[in-house]
């Protein structure tokens, strides 16, 4: 079996594998399953920008956090008890204030449009992808590179994150939107203890996947992997690296906020912690951990380190030391695994059958930088 | 008054955490996520010498220098030196050992599984005992100053003075710089380069503990307390310019002039806000740092 064939026969394995799961599942293991493939969706962006273009950036929790707050406003104006107006904003208002979603705090008006909860799913992810639009325009633009984007960008999530704490009569403050109503397309409930939002996430991520394939074994994705290792060069040979750049960091910024709104629907809740710095290098991790040149690595990374934190949290004697051992594993995983579980993958078929194939790199695995 | 002296205790902070990382970071190109830790680390130190030793404030600083030095020379021996020359790989080692440290913290260094507890350590917070003479103030140009504030800032002083020796007037300092412009020369010339990244990780990290230890004073102290430091401090070091020194101490000064004085004038919350907007602005339009008029 050639390293291609395999890799094609993990992903099918992988997907048919997620398909039958939920019928082994309780319905509390239905919902923390879905919210880890959720986070899959989440490292699978990273595995796009860091992976192929070599972009890390430090706060895509903030166009995760973006995504789930849109789609966190108009599940709150459809519950009941939010009618006509957010509990958090008669908690906020002025006495005196209209009860009208208009003016009853400055800002509010914002709020109207989420009234309808497909402007809650389209912002959902335009909104993260126009602001990645702007930010990355000023950092590609200025040629900044490396470890100043990182930087640039876990800024860009600490504001964010600040500026939602601070606006309290808009936004929750730092207890965010926790009265959430079901998601309801076309009269149909999406329950977030049943099978119904575990599919939902697992077609997303199938189509995030079919998707990140399709534009990233092309031409597209062979240029990303040219201006990661050599820019300069990429660029004396005619691509626009810039806007190549851009395209990218907008595409890993709008599948964040996807994953941001189905988190939403998973988890019920939107906070400011979903910006936080520490969550933005978690996710970060759990691409590294599956392999972060791998689609499929990513998804996988996401969902051991998740899951094997999950037990370890059930388990009185395990729940303490479990940070320790994930700190170890991030540690053990750059250090001796830098390609993560896919590139030891990679490795076992390279070495199995370096006859047999030609030496035609698979994109899916290319080594990391 | 009473705010630019406020913005210069804060800036004394960041410039002692931040001279660590930059002492680190120009050095030998690593971003230290971990350095954060080794203010809480510092910070833990004193809690524990006060409560169990009876030791005094001003006895804990090299204590905590000392104690920081060695897990800084342990984590560069044992993790850090595999890592050079990929730095993104350093920062998400970093992070992983900065998680430990934590909750080593939090678990009594691994005791608490067997049931023995330490005073002084555990996810609770903690307060140190601070000498009567620094809880004073003074009046000084017509403004009230508390004395543990003109006392950091002296402290920021004499350690920005001491790495300045270390740095230009010492056979080490030579050595140093000699690493950070051409580690293959320097090596190549003799001299040992991985000793010298060794110690200056050690060091920097020495310097962190010290400002754990003044953070301790004034604030309470908890296992997680450690990491808005070190994002801080990693923004005054790329926006005062890496391997400089004055830039450093002046992007600390501004920094944190910035944050006090926005913070007084609208509210804590926009004081941060408007840092970072100020750092994204400065890599974006000066990436080499604010105060470098020559790239090498």
């Amino acid at each position: 079996m050639t390293y291609r064939s395999a890799s094609l026969v993990a992903y099918v394995a992988f997907f048919a594998l997620l398909m039958v799961l939920p019928f082994f599942l309780n319905s509390f293991w239905t919902n923390r399953m879905a919210t880890y493939l959720v986070y899959s969706i989440c490292a699978l962006g990273i595995a796009m920008s860091w992976g192929y273009a070599g972009i890390l950036s430090l706060g895509q929790g903030l166009f995760f956090g973006m995504g789930a707050y849109m789609l966190a406003m108009s599940l709150t104006l459809a519950d009941p008890s939010n009618n006509p107006v957010p509990e958090l904003m008669l908690l906020n208002m002025e006495p005196d204030a209209v009860r009208d979603l208009c003016c009853v705090t400055t800002g509010s008006f914002l709020w109207i449009p989420f009234r309808w909860v497909t402007v809650g799913l389209l912002a959902g992810i335009v909104v993260p992808c126009i602001l990645a639009a702007l930010i990355g325009y000023v950092m590609f633009k200025r040629r900044t590179t490396g470890v100043y984007v990182s930087i640039i960008t876990l800024a860009f999530a600490l504001i964010g994150q600040l500026l939602i704490i601070n606006n309290q009569p808009l936004t929750g403050g730092f207890n965010g939107l926790a009265s959430l109503a079901a998601l309801e397309v076309a009269g149909f409930e999406f329950d977030p203890y049943g099978p119904s939002v575990y599919y939902l996430v697992t077609f997303t991520l199938l189509a995030v996947t079919l998707l990140a394939r399709y534009l990233l074994s092309g031409r597209v994705g062979q240029v990303l992997k040219a201006i990661r290792e050599d820019e300069a060069r990429a660029r004396y040979l005619g691509y626009d690296v810039e806007n190549y750049k851009l395209f990218i960091f907008c595409v890993s910024a709008g599948v964040a906020g996807l994953a941001g709104m189905l988190f939403t629907v998973t988890s019920e809740f939107a906070a400011p912690s979903l910006m936080a710095t520490s969550f933005s290098i978690s996710m970060v991790i759990w691409a590294a951990t599956g392999g972060r040149a791998s689609l499929l690595g990513a998804c996988i990374g996401a969902l051991i380190v998740n899951f094997i934190g999950s037990l370890a949290s059930e388990s009185a004697t395990f729940q303490p030391v479990w940070p320790i051992i994930l700190g170890g594993l991030f540690v053990f995983v750059v250090l001796v695994m830098p390609n993560g579980i896919a590139g030891l993958f990679k490795d076992f078929f390279d070495r199995r059958s370096a006859s047999a194939n030609d030496g035609r790199a698979v994109p899916a695995t290319a080594e990391g930088s | 008054m009473e705010t630019f002296v406020i913005g210069l205790s804060i800036g004394s902070i960041l410039f002692m955490v931040a001279l660590g990382l930059a002492i680190i970071y120009g050095t030998m190109k690593v971003i230290n996520l971990a350095h954060g830790e080794m203010v809480m680390i510092g910070a833990y130190t004193t809690v524990l010498a006060t409560k169990h030793l009876g030791f005094n404030l001003y006895l804990c600083i090299p204590l905590a220098f000392l104690v920081t030095a060695a897990f800084g020379y342990v984590i560069e021996r044992t993790v850090v030196r595999r890592l050079y020359g990929r730095l993104l790989d350093t920062l998400l080692a970093t992070w992983g050992i900065a998680l430990i440290l934590q909750q080593l913290i939090r678990i009594h260094f691994g005791l608490a599984l067997f049931g023995i507890h330490i005073d002084g350590l555990g996810s609770d917070l903690q307060n140190v005992p601070v000498p009567s003479e620094l809880q004073q103030a003074f009046q000084f140009l017509g403004a009230n100053i508390p004395v543990y504030r003109a006392f950091i800032f002296v402290m920021a002083l004499v350690l920005g003075a001491v790495s300045w020796w270390l740095i230009f007037k010492t056979r080490f300092g030579s050595q140093l710089r000699a690493v950070s412009v051409a580690r293959n020369t320097a090596a190549a010339c003799g001299i040992n380069d991985k000793r010298v990244n060794t110690l200056a990780f050690a060091y920097g990290s020495g310097l962190a503990g010290i400002a754990g230890v003044l953070v301790s004073g004034f604030k309470t102290v908890s296992p997680d307390m450690g990491t808005p430091y070190v994002v801080d401090a990693f923004l005054v070091v790329v926006a005062g310019g890496v391997g400089h020194l004055m830039g450093t101490l002046l992007s600390a000064g501004i920094l944190g002039e910035v944050q006090s004085f926005v913070a007084t004038w609208l509210n804590d919350v926009y004081g941060r806000t408007v840092l970072f907007t100020v750092v994204i602005l400065i890599l974006l339009f000066k990436p080499q740092g604010l105060f470098v008029t020559k790239s090498r």
